[in-house]
């Protein structure tokens, strides 16, 4: 078994060593190609939920409803620095809904009670409607739907919320479903930043 | 003396209105956001919140524990010949693969995703999709489809559900086999096509990744269902006949330099062990290196492995 090698073994291992050239070869030159990994990313430019000129209709959900995940990979965030603290924030509140005693819409937006609503800066205790608030995103119970992305839009707000990929929790899947599904083109595939 | 400061009076009034106003300015434009200094009490405005990226070295994790994970398979199927070892290998890389990472990340779906960064620069080819398409086949040109058995978490599934398996007549076998290079060439040609008309087949038709994911499309959770009822008959039907990495696999293992030998020692050429292997995949009483999936499954059917176990066995019992 261990003697002269014959015609058989030594082409074998001449195909063995072609191939073995020929794949590491291939993958080292793609290794080279292979730049900063691509990552799902949301052009808010584009997003129906935050572009203007869609006001007052409902927010397109499919974010929330067709990623592959449990939880959507897709959450809102708040842009603090453009943020109004508005005391009625047409992202918290539910503007249409009935005035309560306080002076409040009583139903909030979020169907998830998501958004944290905090009285901020120099606290007017006689006066709370005109206060500031801070409004804070809860990472662990946005699916992100996008209806407060919806409604903190000019004329009412200021467009200060936005969907976000969580890369966290994003597969990254080839055929992403969300990029399927979206309806302007928003989803895309971008190198990650 | 009392007539210009009569005319400055009203605009002193003015003035301090004004000022007073300025203390209680309630008003807020809409057209900017207020600043920390207009909020006041030493308010600072937060960051926005940034959902991070996945950490690059869980990338690395996932390729290193490929690589174990296959030299894991390796050493037990060719060194220990253990069944009992590769099913919890299969088990443990099925909870991993399959159901933690839900199937994302695997060298099939990959095949697209290299095809594309070939034929198109501008498309970014993640460093992990490179290893977990490559590493395999390299692994198949030493060892053989080592990949297949006990670390695809598409091909373990199948494998753990193999109860009684037929043998489908070898023309029939062999033709139907064709059909995953039929499948590879159609992907292929799906994912370099250009970007607008790109599409992901393998991923698409993926029939087990809803199972992993628990939810997906009515239709191919079904055809999921229905490839593991049929591959309590036939076994592994999705990697004999349809998987196009199991046909690259196929066609490197082919040269591969150490494949599985099913007995241990001395060749008995009984056949024995043709009825142990669930995939068709001994001929001529020898494992076919291009079709053997690494089970594990025919090393106790040959007589010879069972003395080798009696032997091993009485030398382990003195010293324990």
């Amino acid at each position: 078994m261990n003697g002269e090698p014959t015609r058989r073994d030594v082409l074998g291992h001449a195909a063995r060593g072609a191939g073995l050239l020929a794949v590491g070869g291939t993958a080292a030159w793609l290794s080279l190609r292979a730049g900063k990994a691509g990552a799902w990313t949301i052009d808010w430019t584009k997003c129906v939920n935050s572009r203007l000129g869609a006001t007052g209709v409902p927010a397109c959900e499919k974010c929330a409803s067709t990623c592959v995940l449990p939880l959507s990979a897709v959450r809102a965030v708040n842009d603090h620095s453009r943020c109004g603290r508005c005391c009625i924030c047409p992202a918290y509140f539910d503007v249409t809904s009935d005035l309560g005693p306080d002076g409040l819409p009583t139903q909030k937006l979020c169907p998830r009670d998501a958004i944290r609503r905090t009285p901020i800066g120099e606290v007017d205790p006689s006066d709370p409607l005109n206060n500031f608030y801070e409004y804070l995103i809860d990472e662990v119970k946005c699916n992100g739907c996008g209806r407060c992305v919806m409604g903190c839009k000019e004329p009412a707000g200021l467009g200060s919320i936005r969907l976000e990929v969580r890369y966290n929790l994003c597969l990254d899947c080839n055929r992403c479903s969300i990029a399927q599904a979206c309806p302007d083109d928003a989803y895309l595939r971008k190198p990650a930043t | 003396m009392g007539r210009p400061l009569g005319f400055l009076l009203p605009w002193l009034a003015v003035l301090v209105a004004v000022t007073d106003i300025r203390a209680i300015e309630y008003e807020r434009p809409v057209s900017a956001a207020p600043t920390a200094e207009s909020i006041g009490g030493g308010y600072v405005t937060p960051d926005v919140q940034r959902p991070l990226p996945r950490a690059a070295w869980w990338a690395a994790a996932d390729a290193g524990l490929l690589v174990a994970a296959m030299a894991a398979s390796a050493w037990i199927v060719l060194r220990r010949r253990s069944r009992r070892w590769l099913v919890v290998l299969t088990i443990g890389c099925l909870l991993y693969f399959g159901f933690y990472r839900k199937g994302c990340v695997c060298p099939i779906g990959a095949i697209q995703n290299v095809s594309v960064a070939i034929v198109d620069s501008s498309y970014t080819l993640p460093l992990v999709a490179v290893a977990f398409f490559f590493l395999p086949l390299l692994a198949s040109l030493i060892v053989g489809r080592v990949f297949c058995g006990g670390v695809c978490p598409i091909g373990g599934i199948q494998d753990l559900v193999v109860l009684k398996p037929l043998r489908v007549p070898r023309t029939l076998d062999r033709t139907l086999a064709l059909l995953k290079y039929g499948y590879l060439t159609l992907a292929v040609w799906f994912a370099v096509r250009p970007a607008v008309s790109r599409d992901f087949l393998i991923c698409r038709f993926d029939p087990f990744v809803g199972l992993f994911r628990r939810t997906g499309t009515a239709e191919m959770l079904i055809v999921g269902g229905v490839f593991l009822v049929v591959g309590m008959f036939v076994g592994r039907p999705y990697c004999r006949y349809l998987c196009p990495y199991g046909g690259l696999l196929a066609l490197l293992s082919r040269f591969c330099w150490r494949g599985v030998t099913i007995t241990p020692d001395k060749e008995l050429d009984c056949g024995l062990c043709i009825e142990g292997c669930p995939f068709g995949a001994i001929e001529k009483m020898r494992a076919v290196r291009s079709s053997c999936l690494f089970c594990a499954r025919c090393y106790p059917t040959c007589p010879r492995e069972r003395v080798r176990r009696r032997q091993t066995a009485a030398a382990r019992a003195p010293s324990s």
